[in-house]
């Protein structure tokens, strides 16, 4: 398996999760479209499996292989809130996300090297990204509907039913975020020689992180401040961006970072 | 301002002051010297920072002034400085804290540069442990059952942060390059200081497992490997295998893992060669499938001892094989103890060995000599309060549990 055969898998998992996110937001067939997203999400990781195999070593190095896995991640977001919580417009949500990074993987897919250096053989490494790439997803969805309400003309529309998804995605998305961090700790004593050595892409994970617990701070004492609450998760979710790949591009990680992805 | 009870404008002045503050202490005393707070000095201190949270925590109970510190607004307007801080951080380059920038003047006198030993960053970050610790002190006076999640958060930060400032002046971090003549004792740090250590470390054995070697295209001129951004290659691991790479069909008729080159009229040619030095040799032959025409020859990465050798395709390109990529390096050792005890270990990356405290890593190699480097450099690691710190870390894996299966509620 190799990326080539990569649309074979990525274009019928897209045409289940669209079906499934037409079905949630049409009708209130609700088993039906949780079993098309399910589909979708088999044959997807059917791929990521495959993937696994012919590399011999887990798809997780490259933006490209990372990218793959958040696009894997989006639509098991979108499930579990919408089997959890009923939000029929969420499965259209995660899968255009979806559909995004899919096409970026098959457009530009910065994904050709078979090797894994001798610091990237772990069993931290698979536990480390994954976790990661799921928090990413669910504060992906947050930050979606955060930006999608409060644009002028939906913010009429907030309610405490809305906020209160908000919530459950960023205590979910935050609670993984922090496991990830505290795995990569672990994983440096073991690699590297320290728990925490203020490399460019921790100081910022610890900035992303920190703007999670001002939302989570702030929702408890200001509730009925929606505007602000969405702009924190926003503000959140830009610090995380250059955390994933802005570092690989900012003057002043160039050439120090240890975390850089080839 | 500053009438009970507190808001939000005496925490932004408190968070501003401090920075202030900082900055003074930074522009006149230059970087905060962490030398002497070290055993005893750092236990002492945590021990003064624990009483001075613990008198404020049992005084707060009947005082307002000092229960606005537990508060959620000390909370927010504490966490958005260090922030603040912590974005100024990651945009500006950082050197080293032991770095000494006392000269260079500029912008690197406000300290931004080696922030976590900055003055504003100092006091402002102590700050927020401090309300971390009272918040955490007046949830745990009331404590109910449904308090664990919060509790194994704050309490679990908390620790991890306290042991880590307090642990890092008596972190100990050396480098020591040891090779196969006689066992070595000593250490250098990161101030380039010699150390003798109480461990001592020969070099039994080094090996490097490389990837097999891969061939590539590149453009004579510029050196860069094609199709440019996208450069394909392929893995040539045994005699026989082939492929495509852009217009060529490749294929390998002789492959020595194990090889010597030597110069014979204009051309390298190379022999099998199972010694110390040898290098990786393919011979290959490639046939253009556009026009039919062939070119064959060796093609080699080269080493310290042979020469390196491409295959010409045409005026533009060339066959060149890159260094191979190390899989795995390892270090068969002995380690010697001051007590006495002698030991045989294998130390590679991602799986140090413990000795007496100190914990051994495999860092590197002679790089230039690859996978016959006479000698191999580890770092050893020594950190007596990292049980103290992970159990605050361990304490928070659990409470991003809670977090996850039983969210706090907000209405």
């Amino acid at each position: 398996m190799t990326w080539d055969h990569y649309i074979y898998f990525a274009a019928p998992a897209l045409v289940c999760w669209i079906a499934g996110a037409w079905i949630s937001f049409r009708s209130n067939r609700k088993s039906r479209a949780i079993l098309l997203t399910v589909a979708g999400l088999l044959i997807f990781g059917a791929y990521i499996a495959g993937l696994w195999i012919s590399l011999e070593r887990p798809p997780l190095r490259t933006m490209g292989e990372t990218r793959l896995w958040y696009s894997f991640f989006l639509p098991v977001a979108g499930l579990i809130t919408y089997s959890r919580w009923n939000y029929k417009w969420i499965l259209s949500f995660s899968t255009v996300m979806s559909f995004v990074f899919i096409c970026i993987n098959l457009f530009k897919p910065e994904i050709h090297n078979k090797t894994l250096m001798p610091a990237l053989q772990s069993p931290w490494f698979a536990p480390h990204v994954i976790v990661y790439m799921f928090a990413y997803a669910l504060l992906g969805a947050g930050a979606l509907i955060a930006l999608y309400f409060i644009l002028p003309a939906n913010r009429r529309r907030i309610d405490g039913k809305l906020m209160g998804l908000c919530d459950n995605l960023v205590y979910a998305g935050t609670a993984f975020l922090t496991i990830g961090m505290l795995f990569g700790a672990l994983w440096a004593k073991e690699a590297w020689g320290h728990y925490w050595s203020w490399d460019p892409k921790e100081t910022w994970a610890a900035a992303t992180w920190l703007a999670y617990l001002i939302y989570i701070h702030f929702r408890i004492q200001k509730q009925n401040q929606h505007t602000a609450a969405l702009g924190i998760i926003l503000f959140g979710f830009l610090l995380l961006q250059i955390c994933w790949f802005g570092v690989n591009y900012l003057p002043s990680a160039q050439g120090v970072s240890i975390h850089t992805y080839s | 301002m500053w009438k009970q009870p507190w808001g939000y404008a005496e925490g932004w002045l408190i968070c501003c002051g401090l920075f202030l503050t900082g900055l003074i202490l930074q522009f006149t005393t230059g970087k905060v010297d962490a030398d002497y707070f070290r055993y005893p000095l750092n236990l002492i201190g945590t021990g003064l920072f624990l009483i001075l949270l613990g008198i404020l925590q049992f005084r707060g109970r009947k005082k307002n002034s000092l229960r606005w510190f537990s508060g959620l607004k000390a909370t927010l307007t504490s966490l958005t400085s260090v922030i603040v801080l912590l974005i100024i951080m990651g945009l500006t380059r950082q050197v080293s804290p032991s770095a000494d920038l006392s000269g260079a003047g500029g912008f690197s006198r406000t300290g931004f540069m080696q922030m976590t030993s900055s003055w504003p960053f100092v006091l402002l970050f102590l700050y927020l442990l401090g309300i971390l610790g009272l918040v955490t002190l007046r949830r745990l006076s009331s404590f109910r059952g449904k308090d664990i999640g919060f509790a194994l958060n704050h309490a679990g930060l908390f620790i991890a942060l306290t042991a880590a400032i307090a642990g890092s002046g008596d972190l100990q971090k050396l480098r020591m390059s040891a090779s196969y003549d006689a066992p070595e004792w000593r250490g250098i740090d990161d101030n380039n200081q010699l150390h003798e250590l109480p461990v001592a470390i020969e070099l039994q054995s080094f090996t490097i497992d490389e990837y097999p070697p891969k061939l590539m295209v590149i453009d004579n001129q510029q050196g860069i490997a094609l199709p440019e951004g996208r450069p394909v290659n392929i893995v040539a691991d045994s005699a026989g295998v082939g492929g495509k790479l852009l217009e060529w069909d490749i294929e390998v008729t002789q492959s020595l893992p194990m090889a010597a080159g030597f110069f014979q009229a204009d051309t390298v040619s190379y022999v099998e060669f199972h010694s110390v030095g040898a290098t990786t040799a393919l011979y290959i032959k490639a046939v253009n499938r556009t026009n039919g025409r062939l070119r064959e020859g060796w093609v080699s990465c080269g080493n310290h001892m042979f020469p390196y050798s491409s295959l010409r395709l045409s005026d533009s390109q060339s066959i060149i094989m890159p260094d191979r990529e190390p899989r795995r390096y390892a270090s068969e050792v002995t380690v010697y103890t001051e007590k006495g005890d002698i030991r045989e270990a294998v130390i590679e990356v991602n799986k140090p060995l413990k000795v007496d405290g100190w914990k051994i890593y495999q860092i590197s190699y002679d790089e230039h000599q690859g996978k016959w480097s006479s000698y191999s450099v580890f770092e050893l690691v020594k950190d007596p309060w990292l049980p103290v710190v992970y159990l605050g870390i361990y304490m928070m894996i659990a409470g991003a549990l809670f977090l996850f299966l039983s969210p706090p509620k907000t209405n």
